[in-house]
């Protein structure tokens, strides 16, 4: 009898943890909404990058002359900023034909005509009615005696340099792209997983499992191993995300800027974590009040309305990440985990700023959890509905 | 021994529990019986702590109650209450562990309790898919599974068929006889006095009786007679000086007064019709229950 080993109380939290995250990892709606997600990401990173290549033209040309033109492109078809195929067709009507298939973006008749379904690509026939331009100018001119040479050398002239007075970043407007798929990111993940915190406190009242774990352990080793065993899977998640969807924009040519990309990815999981530390025991409070699933929509509306609200805040700091508004809901513990982030991948909060943040999120944490325990742990076992301020009174 | 000392408790004007105390010594069954709303289940949430009291405290050999002595109790609560999604054995292992078994022991203990309880075949189904009376040998493995020192259970026997009745039965007498006090709440009356040596009884939150039963049948100074009659009984009251303490199908349980003897009543119950059984009888627990209860 109780030979058992018995090992102390103190790593207990831990236990709890492993089931919270091997439970939720087992769970088959898991692994499919996972799935669905990495799917989403990956086909809309590969069909992106095909999409966002060098456009490719088909120009069909009948007669002489336009297969002069045609084969003009050809040869400067590197100055040009799309590909173009060329076809030789024997007359108007098979080349009318090809364009009614789609096989054609435009035709070239002869010299004097162009002639496109509906509406032909523009850089295509701009670079058509250049090059028959050139052809046209050269030939005016050997007939009025110019030589050959002369008329190329009078011809070729270079186009005008043009200056931007705000040029375009391509490294900020990747960056920002990043930073917004981040708070996308950052938003959901705290949504879902301070729901599951949520919703396994309830699962736990309403089934009464409850009272048996509260009769070996303290309800704050409780809360504790649930919201560690929880986040520990939301950030396994979200970090598998992170590096497939780097992987495969990495794979595809998507990124010009990797180190950027993972510096984000770093920024994003450090956030989720200073964010769901400080939602998560709010989530626990909001659940334990409640003893049925259906009541805890109700409970959760105060905290979604903040995220919600601080969601916004972080599109609004993707946006415009040096205005004021950016710089305050960066340095609020409910705001920060989503407007922080895309600040630092867009070079707008020194590190300093970034640290002050990260120390006002813990701090802001440290108090909120042993006031959260006590009314988790003052409503957890009562039944049914249980009013906050009763909670938050002794015992 | 497990000792309940002055407990009290109050929900808001509602006294639960006044100035109890108990004690359950080692290697003893004891009955916790009350009406309903008497204060058991309270005061069973307190000796696990999941309630705490407003004043008196718990001692298990002599010290007071905490959280890592309590690891090393077994409780089944009223309510009972299992993950419904867990698989059984999991579920076993994991409660197992937090009562402090490392993982491997956890998982072979849990095994073997499911196996004596006869839910061996269910180990891999989630809890949820269990019938209810297989679901509450699974919680009396819950409370089991990790070798209590302490047995502290709410209606352990209520919604159990005949044979779940007996397999519980059996385990909680083993558990005793290996030196566990057990005690365990029940309205089955008949089945505390089958199993139990002693018994404390409960009332709006006072014990109002408790010790050995034999001690509570010999100090309880009624005279009982016993009669049943074929066909139809005669109207006791009658009789001078006899009480009806409880009506049978087909006769009833007398309390004769002082000057009134078996005789009259035997007397009574043959001019009726056929008597089929006729006796001097000690009070059974439900009789010794529903006096302390009414007084």
């Amino acid at each position: 009898m109780n030979g058992a080993k018995r090992d102390s109380d103190r790593g207990i939290y831990r236990v709890v943890a492993r089931r919270e995250f091997v439970e939720r990892f087992k769970d088959r709606g898991f692994r499919i909404s996972t799935g669905i997600t990495l799917t989403i990401l990956v086909g809309f990173l590969v069909l992106s990058s095909l999409a966002g290549g060098r456009a490719r033209y088909d120009l069909v040309v009948v007669g002489e002359d336009a297969v002069e033109v045609g084969t003009q492109l050809e040869r400067g078809s590197a100055t040009l900023a799309f590909d173009v195929t060329v076809q030789e067709l024997d007359d108007e009507a098979s080349a009318e034909r090809a364009l009614r298939d789609g096989d054609a973006d435009a035709v070239l008749i002869g010299g004097d005509r162009i002639v496109v379904k509906s509406d032909g690509p523009a850089d295509l026939l701009g670079a058509v009615q250049s090059v028959s331009e050139r052809l046209r100018a050269h030939q005016v001119l050997e007939e009025a005696g110019v030589s050959s040479d002369q008329a190329d050398e009078a011809l070729d002239v270079a186009p005008l340099p043009v200056r931007a007075l705000e040029p375009i970043d391509e490294r900020r407007q990747q960056l920002a792209a990043v930073a917004f798929v981040g708070v996308l990111a950052l938003y959901g993940q705290l949504f879902a997983y301070g729901y599951w915190v949520a919703a396994g406190v309830v699962e736990e009242k309403s089934s009464r499992v409850v009272e048996v774990l509260l009769s070996a352990i303290r309800p704050s080793q409780l809360l504790r191993g649930k919201i560690l065993g929880i986040g520990l899977l939301g950030l396994c998640q979200l970090l598998l995300i992170g590096m497939i969807g780097f992987g495969t924009a990495l794979g595809v040519g998507r990124l010009d800027f990797p180190g950027g990309a993972l510096g984000a990815i770093g920024v994003v999981l450090l956030w989720f974590l200073f964010g769901y530390a400080f939602y998560a025991s709010l989530f626990a409070v909001a659940g334990s009040i409640v003893s049925r699933q259906e009541d805890l929509q109700a409970t959760m509306t105060p905290l979604s309305l903040v995220i919600i609200a601080s969601f916004f805040l972080g599109i609004q700091a993707v946006g415009n990440p040096d205005s004021t508004l950016a710089t305050v809901s960066s340095l609020m513990p409910w705001s920060a985990p989503l407007s922080m982030p895309s600040r630092i991948m867009l070079g707008q909060a020194s590190i300093w700023f970034a640290l002050l943040s990260a120390v006002i999120s813990v701090a802001a944490t440290a108090a909120l959890i042993p006031v959260a325990t006590r009314v988790y742990a003052n409503a957890v076992l009562r039944p049914g509905k249980v009013k906050l301020r009763d909670a938050l009174a002794r015992r | 021994m497990l000792d309940l000392i002055d407990l009290t408790r109050r929900f808001g004007d509602v006294v639960a529990l006044d100035d109890v105390s108990f004690s359950v010594p080692g290697g003893e069954m004891v009955g916790f019986v009350g009406p309903n709303g008497a204060g058991k289940t309270t005061a069973m949430r307190i000796v696990l702590g999941v309630l705490q009291a407003d004043s008196g405290e718990v001692r298990w050999r002599g010290k007071p109650v905490d959280v890592a002595v309590r690891r090393r109790f077994g409780y089944m609560p009223e309510e009972r209450g299992l993950y419904p999604k867990m698989r059984v054995l999991d579920q076993l292992a994991y409660l197992g562990r937090l009562h402090g078994l490392d993982a491997g022991d956890a998982r072979a203990r849990s095994l073997r309790t499911i196996e004596i309880l006869g839910v061996a075949d269910r180990v891999n189904d989630r809890t949820e898919t269990l019938s209810l009376g297989n679901q509450q040998r699974v919680q009396l493995a819950a409370a089991l599974a990790h070798e209590p020192e302490v047995l502290v259970l709410d209606e352990p026997f209520s919604g159990l068929d005949p044979v779940g009745v007996d397999t519980l039965a059996g385990v909680l007498r083993e558990q005793a006889a290996a030196g566990v006090p057990v005690v365990f709440s029940s309205h089955q009356l008949e089945l505390v006095e089958r199993l139990c040596e002693s018994v404390v009884m409960i009332n709006a939150g006072r014990i109002v009786a408790a010790g050995r039963i034999s001690d509570l049948r010999a100090s309880d100074a009624r005279r009982l007679v016993r009669v049943e009659v074929a066909g139809q009984a005669p109207d006791w009251t009658r009789l001078a000086g006899v009480t009806v303490v409880e009506r049978l199908a087909s006769g009833a349980v007398l309390e004769l007064s002082d000057g009134t003897v078996p005789n009259d009543v035997l007397d009574l119950a043959r001019a009726a019709g056929e008597v089929r059984w006729f006796g001097v009888v000690q009070p059974s627990l439900p009789d010794i229950f529903r006096r302390v209860v009414t007084r």
